[in-house]
């Protein structure tokens, strides 16, 4: 079994959903971020067929907001911190709020990552970090692309 | 000496030139009759030494000589040719300089002192704008502020007016109205200094500025407050828009208001809450660089008697810091594009100066052949056709490579591991996964920021007096030019 098959069965262990197989995972939709945006910042028909379900996004682990924590956010390409750009305090619009199952071990911002978990749309404000997201991947797991 | 007599011996040489031509073996040549052709147009030139009506000032934030480079060759390939034979609309204008950028106390500058030199004729201190030189970063009680040439347009009667793809507040656009020693008080400073935002609307209520269209929605409004396209960001609760609707400006927001707006009047346009999209992420209901220049010139023009506009695409410079070349030069055929629409507009009492206010660390490998995508592998030179190889040119480890590379920044090939350090190797890579829009090139040091370097950019001009720039020369001479071009060349006309 390779690296990505046993990170994705331990991680369906805790999913309950433990006889998970490769099979299985192959069929669960897998997309780049930037497809579940439209340039209007709309949902694409992805994003809005998928809603409910487990699926596979590729993208970046942005530096995590606090330690020990099992929320990130999931940006489309690296989250370069531009000292010099007047947006440099403002997430970019194409971002996934990401509650994973476990507290998180940081990858580094610039490693491409899979995330798997089920898809949630609509303004959600975290209740402890005041997050503001329009979608979410739940109990996710996630690993180097 | 050796110039003088050079260029004497030059100029009868070319007066024999289609003679000459005529008796080589390369007289064929397109490339040859090209250069003629190219030739006899320059010694047929007479230098336009009229006063300047109007100043259009272009700046590519960030659009060293070899972005503008990638760019040329981006919106060449774009259009079906191999890309290098391209010209953007500035290449083919027929003055033309390097400029040194750096600030008083950094050999690497940022985009603020480099704008407030553009806008003054002095260079500045690092991080802050059109403030003499004993300012102190982001300590206001240390400002000793410069005379504008925007303000001395206005003392003129003439009309003022920007345009920026980042937020009205943003450095290179906040230095043709604002001194501040802090370029990222965009709306909020300490006590007893004044924002950037609110000083656009008290350049605005003074009738120095006339348009401004960007983004910076966010930096208008207090706290929390939504406004159209953003939510406020401001700590002191202002609403800059009321303060806006009581001085008769047009406030528009979109492509729909921005074209229905009355071009007799100011007006200010908010398109984003921070930064407007990049070129290639713009949803069609925010005006794009193009768009909005030509708004800002069919406002500005309705004063006959002249204005001073300034146009930055200052998204080049974000997406360089981001080491995604891809969105840089795509940007930057915006900003071609926006020159052009801007010639087609004026006439010859007008100076367009293009050019940028600093250089990235982007570089350009080699040996490539001809056509090789500028946003891809660099392809073999082929040694029976013009158009490259098809084969990827590979390194000593045996890899391909792409032909923009960065010195640093997020692409780096150095990655962080689990016990600090930072370690890594090439990858292998496909055409199709470095020619997405999304990709990073690679970059050596590990940084999260892609950085300025310290390297001359270039200029070129058209128009009154464009022919006074040549050489290399420091940055705070392009507002000499512009001055002299305006005003003195009017006093030496009466």
């Amino acid at each position: 079994m390779n690296r990505r098959g046993f990170l994705a069965t331990a991680s369906g262990a805790v999913l309950a959903a433990p006889f998970l197989t490769r099979t299985t995972l192959a069929a669960e939709p897998r997309v780049r971020l930037r497809e579940l945006y439209n340039n209007d910042m709309s949902f694409t028909e992805f994003a809005t067929e998928n809603e409910g379900i487990r699926v596979a996004i590729e993208g970046f682990m942005a530096p995590p907001l606090k330690a020990d924590s099992s929320f990130y956010v999931l940006t489309n390409r690296p989250m370069a911190v531009c000292p010099f750009c007047s947006d440099a305090a403002e997430w970019p619009n194409d971002i996934l709020a990401v509650y994973a199952q476990r507290v998180v071990n940081v990858i580094p911002f610039n490693v491409k990552i899979i995330t798997r978990g089920t898809l949630s749309l609509g303004t959600y404000t975290d209740p402890e970090l005041g997050f503001v997201s329009r979608v979410r991947l739940m109990d996710a797991v996630q690993e180097r692309a | 000496m050796f110039r003088r007599t050079f260029t004497s011996t030059l100029a009868v040489a070319l007066c024999a030139s289609t003679a000459m031509a005529q008796d080589l073996p390369q007289a064929n040549s397109e490339y040859f009759t090209a250069a003629q052709e190219l030739l006899a147009e320059r010694i047929a030139a007479e230098n336009n030494t009229r006063p300047a009506k109007n100043v259009i000032l272009f700046v590519a934030d960030g659009m060293g000589v070899g972005t503008n480079y990638g760019i040329r060759l981006f919106e060449g390939q774009q259009q079906g040719m191999l890309g290098e034979e391209h010209n953007l609309p500035h290449d083919l204008f027929r003055h033309s300089a390097l400029i040194k950028t750096y600030n008083i106390n950094a050999q690497t500058p940022d985009s603020a002192p480099t704008a407030g030199a553009m806008n003054t004729g002095a260079k500045q201190v690092f991080n802050t704008i059109n403030l003499d030189e004993t300012a102190v970063f982001d300590d206001c009680s240390s400002e000793q502020p410069l005379a504008l040439f925007s303000e001395m347009m206005s003392d003129a009667g003439r009309s003022v007016g920007f345009v920026a793809s980042p937020s009205v507040a943003h450095a290179t656009p906040a230095a043709v109205y604002a001194r501040t020693a802090n370029r990222n008080w965009f709306h909020d400073a300490p006590e007893g200094c004044r924002d950037i935002a609110t000083q656009l609307v008290d350049q605005m209520e003074a009738g120095v500025i006339d348009v401004a269209l960007g983004g910076g929605a966010r930096d208008f409004a207090g706290e929390g407050v939504a406004v159209e396209k953003g939510t406020g960001r401001r700590p002191d609760g202002q609403n800059l828009l009321e303060r806006i609707a009581g001085l008769d400006v047009q406030y528009v927001f979109d492509a729909e208001t921005l074209a229905a707006s009355d071009r007799s009047q100011p007006v200010i346009g908010l398109f984003a809450n921070a930064d407007m999209a990049y070129e290639h992420d713009r949803p069609d209901t925010e005006p794009s660089l193009t768009d909005m220049t030509i708004a800002a010139i069919e406002h500005l023009s309705t004063n006959e008697e002249g204005y001073y506009l300034m146009v930055e695409a200052g998204r080049v410079d974000h997406a360089l810091h981001g080491g995604n070349a891809y969105r840089a030069f795509e940007d930057g055929v915006q900003f071609a594009e926006a020159i052009r629409a801007a010639q087609e507009m004026v006439d010859e009492d007008t100076l367009i100066i293009v050019t940028a206010d600093h250089e990235h660390v982007i570089s350009f490998q080699g040996y490539c052949g001809r056509g090789s995508s500028v946003v891809g592998l660099c392809m073999d030179i082929s040694d029976d056709q013009i158009e490259h190889s098809g084969e990827p040119v590979l390194a000593a480890d045996g890899l391909p490579y792409t032909v923009v590379t960065f010195g640093n920044g997020a692409g780096s090939v150095l990655i962080e591991q689990e016990d600090g350090t930072y370690s890594g190797s090439r990858p292998e890579l496909t055409q199709e996964e470095v020619t997405d829009p999304d990709y990073l090139q690679q970059a050596l040091i590990p940084m999260t920021s892609e950085t300025h370097s310290g390297v001359d950019v270039a200029l070129w001009a058209t128009g009154p007096w464009a022919h006074l720039f040549g050489g290399t020369m420091d940055q705070e001479t392009i507002f000499h030019v512009m001055h002299h071009a305006v005003f003195g060349a009017q006093d030496a006309a009466q």
